[in-house]
């Protein structure tokens, strides 16, 4: 058995609100596409955020790609942090820069030895890849939802991470753009391993594509497994998140 | 009304500690060269220093110019009377160079930076543009604070000394034109009047002012957390507060010297 990319050891973190946590132990393999579904609040958004590493949890351990999130320094460029993706469900592209710099900012940062003109083809490349190119000078308030959550998708991948962590990666893309964001993700894992882990709040082609998936509601899993083990064990309340 | 009393004093040492650290990050991080995106923390540096010094050019001559006017004015009004009409250079020195010409410097960028700097971190954390550059491996300390505290600390330095040397100028205007006082001697008063520890005294409060102003409104811009609400608040916060510590900061420098 492959090394896991993703593991929660005995994870307790407290939900919005506090009222509510999530409990969770959960090995995610290398190279696996796993979908969690479920309906609101049920602890999707804070299960990316703990892989994140973005948050903390209350007890137990957040492990990814062999460290341990508590104990990785932001400033350390061997970091597992670069070898993570990451889009939330807020794009959080920088409102100062334009779309075309925002994904190239990563490159520029981590990236400083790489000559400009193969920074700039990389950028445009990946910008071309999700149907953005033509969009390149414009600042993130003149983009709509779905072409900033690409945008953001395209500003993840520019590092070729081993991890991709994904909170609602369809808000506000039509059933085109879904398609043809499966497409481009089923492109990326078939050229090299790409662990990813996407929120979703509906059934969408990324449910279907999925090796696994996990249903929560109210910070608990209510199943894991392939679709057709989920699809039996879960309640009928539930089940419309699977079908 | 002990234990509220006693709250407010450990919030704050708490909060003055929290700046210490912020403003001690900064030093640390401006220190120790950063192991990657040199180049990008220097840009961000560099729109700074335009945004917080060179566009601030215009309204702080203005500013300077009129304060200087109007302190002669008021002074040539007076010092006549009693037969004092050379000690306009003084007067000058002491009101402006002292104590004015940093002080006014810290409110003119105060409102027009300190505040820009809470409103663009609180939005950047409502929108989550912090929490995706943590994401992306691009520490907040060196990429955010960093060079908007260098920038502004640097940038108030030379903008202090500039409205210094315009309120003067602004002051020799009406010293020549209401007071007959020709430039060779009003040069000479100011000069007469000015000594080295002035001068160092004035750079001292830009330091420190700078210094105090950007921990301030880096602490409160990136204390928002969720809601545009906030946004507001904090910023007038972040301003009240910058005018308390650069008064106290004013204290703290020029009343053991000058006393």
């Amino acid at each position: 058995m492959s090394e896991a990319a993703i593991i929660f050891e005995k994870v307790r973190a407290p939900m919005l609100g506090g009222d509510l946590y999530l409990e969770m132990e959960l090995r995610i393999a290398a190279g696996a596409c796993v979908a969690c579904v479920g309906p609101s609040r049920a602890g999707k958004s804070l299960m990316v955020e703990l892989a994140a590493g973005l948050v903390a949890p209350q007890a137990g351990r957040v492990r990814v790609l062999g460290q341990d999130w508590s104990e990785v320094s932001d400033d350390d460029p061997r970091s597992a942090r670069l070898r993570v993706g990451v889009v939330l469900q807020q794009p959080g592209l920088l409102s100062n820069m334009t779309l075309f710099n925002n994904v190239l900012l990563p490159l520029r940062y981590h990236r400083g030895a790489m000559p400009d003109h193969h920074r700039e083809q990389t950028v445009m490349g990946q910008l071309e890849r999700l149907g953005l190119a033509s969009l390149r000078d414009r600042f993130p308030a003149e983009l709509n939802q779905g072409e900033a959550r690409r945008g953001a998708i395209a500003r993840a991948l520019i590092l070729e991470p081993d991890v991709l962590l994904l909170d609602d990666p369809v808000a506000g893309l039509d059933a085109d753009m879904v398609l043809g964001l499966k497409a481009y993700i089923d492109e990326r894992r078939a050229q090299r391993s790409l662990t990813v882990l996407a929120a979703l709040r509906a059934s969408s082609p990324f449910v279907d594509a999925a090796d696994r998936l996990i249903v929560l509601c109210e910070g608990h899993v209510e199943a894991d497994g392939t679709r057709d083990v989920v699809r039996d064990m879960v309640p009928p309340a539930l089940r419309r998140y699977v079908d | 009304m002990i234990n509220w009393v006693g709250r407010k004093i450990i919030a704050g040492y708490a909060y003055l500690a929290a700046l210490g650290t912020l403003f001690a990050q900064a030093v640390f991080d401006l220190i120790v060269p950063p192991k990657q995106g040199r180049g990008e923390t220097l840009r961000v540096l560099v729109k700074q220093i335009l945004f917080t010094g060179v566009d601030a050019l215009p309204v702080t001559t203005i500013i300077a110019l009129l304060l200087g006017i109007i302190i002669v004015t008021q002074a040539g009004t007076q010092l006549p009377r009693l037969g004092a009409g050379g000690l306009v250079g003084s007067i000058i020195v002491v009101t402006v160079i002292r104590e004015l010409g940093p002080l006014v410097t810290a409110f003119i960028v105060v409102g027009r930076s300190g505040s820009a700097i809470a409103t663009e971190l609180g939005n950047m954390s409502v929108t989550r543009e912090v929490a995706a550059l943590r994401l992306m491996g691009i520490p907040i300390s060196r990429f955010v604070i960093m060079p908007r505290m260098v920038g502004m600390v640097l940038s108030m330095l030379c903008l202090t000394l500039y409205f210094d040397v315009v309120a003067v100028f602004g002051g020799y205007l009406v010293a020549d034109a209401q007071l007959t006082i020709p430039l060779d001697a009003f040069a000479e008063s100011v000069i007469r009047a000015l000594s080295t520890t002035d001068v160092f005294m004035t750079a001292i409060k830009g330091l420190g002012f700078g210094s105090a102003v950007a921990a301030v409104c880096c602490y409160h811009g990136l204390a928002v957390r969720s809601s545009y609400t906030e946004v507001p608040q904090h910023t007038t916060r972040a301003m009240i507060n910058s005018f308390v510590l650069c008064l106290l900061i004013d204290v703290v420098v020029a009343v053991p010297l000058y006393l």
